[in-house]
């Protein structure tokens, strides 16, 4: 430094090209070094989105109880049926990065587009909930679409019966907190509790919308849009409506005729 | 620089502005994230330690190479610096509060945005030694905290019904009897705290008071 002009043009671009080097080096070792214990979060924190829609109230630790009550399966999308054999890859199986993969995604043609994701995974993590005598409680499928500022990601729990919805959340977004982060509250969650996905003629009825029926004979498939947030519930109805009537379409049909579970 | 501007000992860094040169109240710095983060006292909390740790280390940094700053450059500079110390707390709080930084959000990211990160730096950082900056830092970070946590306290208790997730007043959903303020829970509410706060500060401290600039009741403007 001594001889060097800190104004000059070659002084600058030196002293600004140190602190970029010494900066860079700290972020990219931090960010290397914090890897394992960001990777112990997320799991922890995608165990805790599983067991809040599985119905199960945590008892002592979060891993205990997921291990108690929650089996991972990977489910083919294309034949709806799962694939025993890569059980032991299934939980947290990332269907994030396997959807921009050539080998592993599928492409959505673009007018069946609607969730706005033009790809995904072809194996997906399904989870099964099952009480202490294996006896399986829910189905909780992964989730995800384009909603207004960005891409949100959810887990919503079947009934057995393949066509009830039992409960939905969210575990990641950038909405609005206040308009589109309502989609984490969970008096609107609750209002998704018993709704239908599919009427009684096997055709896709599960819809978020304005002013939805309470009382008449579309009560059962129909969700309360959330006011001030327009967008966001619409990406969230499109991703729901895709997720459930095209992805799992194969696979809820199957667990609607019992062919699932025995 | 000039020698003729004393040097601030670390104690006076340190010290005001935690009331009497508050960057919330007095120098009216980093509203925005005031607004944003102060519905609950945990998001307020980690986001004012946050903020002391960005604003003390990055003041350290930069008095430390201030000699050799290009003035030409010094912004971008110092935006280098924070920004890495930043990210560097981003991933802290991924890493070992992952939930918290989830409520958290972008607001983490933003301190980088923060005036009073980028204002310390500048107008103190620049001027003086690593050891008032570094308290500088500290004081400012702490100030900021302070009035973070005032706020937070009001907003959680009125619109929660609780203070540090515990419950103060039973809410009528959980079965209690206090129906929260709703006006609580959104940012705007915190705007007229802060208004409220720098009211209360100043009635008390009547020297904070800023000269007035014009006189309303003359005509000839």
């Amino acid at each position: 430094m001594l001889k060097l002009n800190k104004d000059s043009v070659v002084g600058t671009f030196t002293i600004i090209l140190g602190f970029c080097l010494v900066c860079s080096v700290l972020v990219s070792s931090a960010v290397v070094a914090l890897d394992p214990f960001k990777a112990a979060a997320l799991a922890n924190d995608r165990q805790v989105s599983i067991l809040r829609v599985s119905g199960y109230e945590v008892q002592g630790t979060v891993a205990q109880t997921y291990e108690a009550h929650i089996q991972a399966q990977l489910l083919d999308t294309e034949t709806g049926k799962l694939v025993p054999e890569m059980q032991a890859e299934a939980d947290g199986y990332n269907f994030v990065s396997s959807a921009k993969n050539p080998q592993t995604n599928v492409v959505i043609p673009s007018d069946e587009d609607i969730a706005g994701i033009r790809v995904h995974s072809k194996l997906m993590p399904i989870y099964f909930a099952h009480d202490e005598d294996g006896k399986v409680s829910r189905v909780i499928l992964p989730f995800y679409g384009a909603a207004l500022w960005s891409t949100a990601y959810g887990y919503v729990a079947v009934d057995p019966d393949g066509n009830t919805i039992k409960a939905v959340t969210f575990y990641q977004h950038g909405e609005t907190p206040g308009l589109g982060g309502e989609i984490d509250n969970p008096r609107w969650q609750a209002l998704w509790v018993d709704k239908k996905i599919e009427d009684a003629d096997g055709n896709l009825a599960f819809t978020i919308v304005k002013n939805a029926d309470h009382s008449g004979d579309r009560k059962d498939y129909e969700v309360d849009a959330l006011s001030g947030a327009t967008l966001t519930t619409n990406g969230i109805r499109h991703a729901a409506q895709y997720w459930l009537g095209t992805v799992y379409k194969p696979f809820l049909d199957q667990l609607r005729k019992g062919e699932i579970l025995k | 620089m000039s020698s003729d501007v004393k040097t601030p000992t670390w104690k006076e860094a340190l010290l005001e502005p935690l009331i009497a040169n508050n960057p919330v109240m007095v120098q009216v710095l980093g509203i925005c994230s005031t607004l944003a983060v102060t519905s609950s006292m945990k998001t307020a909390f980690v986001m004012g330690i946050s903020v002391t740790a960005v604003t003390a280390l990055s003041n350290a940094a930069v008095s430390y190479t201030r000699n050799y700053i290009p003035s030409s450059v010094r912004i971008i500079a110092q935006m280098t610096v924070i920004a890495s110390l930043v990210i560097l707390v981003d991933q802290i709080l991924r890493a070992f509060a992952y939930d918290l930084s989830k409520q958290l959000s972008v607001y983490v990211g933003l301190i980088i945005t923060n005036c009073i990160v980028m204002g310390r730096t500048e107008g103190f950082a620049l001027k003086y030694p690593p050891l008032p900056s570094f308290m500088d830092g500290i004081g400012n970070g702490l100030g900021y905290t302070i009035v973070l946590c005032v706020i937070a306290t009001v907003r959680e208790i009125l619109g929660s019904g609780s203070w540090f997730g515990l419950t103060i007043l039973p809410t009528v959903n959980n079965g209690g009897w206090y129906v929260p303020c709703g006006l609580m829970v959104m940012p705007p509410c915190a705007f007229f705290l802060v208004g409220l706060l720098i009211w209360a500060v100043k009635t008390y401290r009547k020297e904070l008071i800023e000269p007035a600039e014009y006189d309303t009741h003359r005509e000839d403007y």
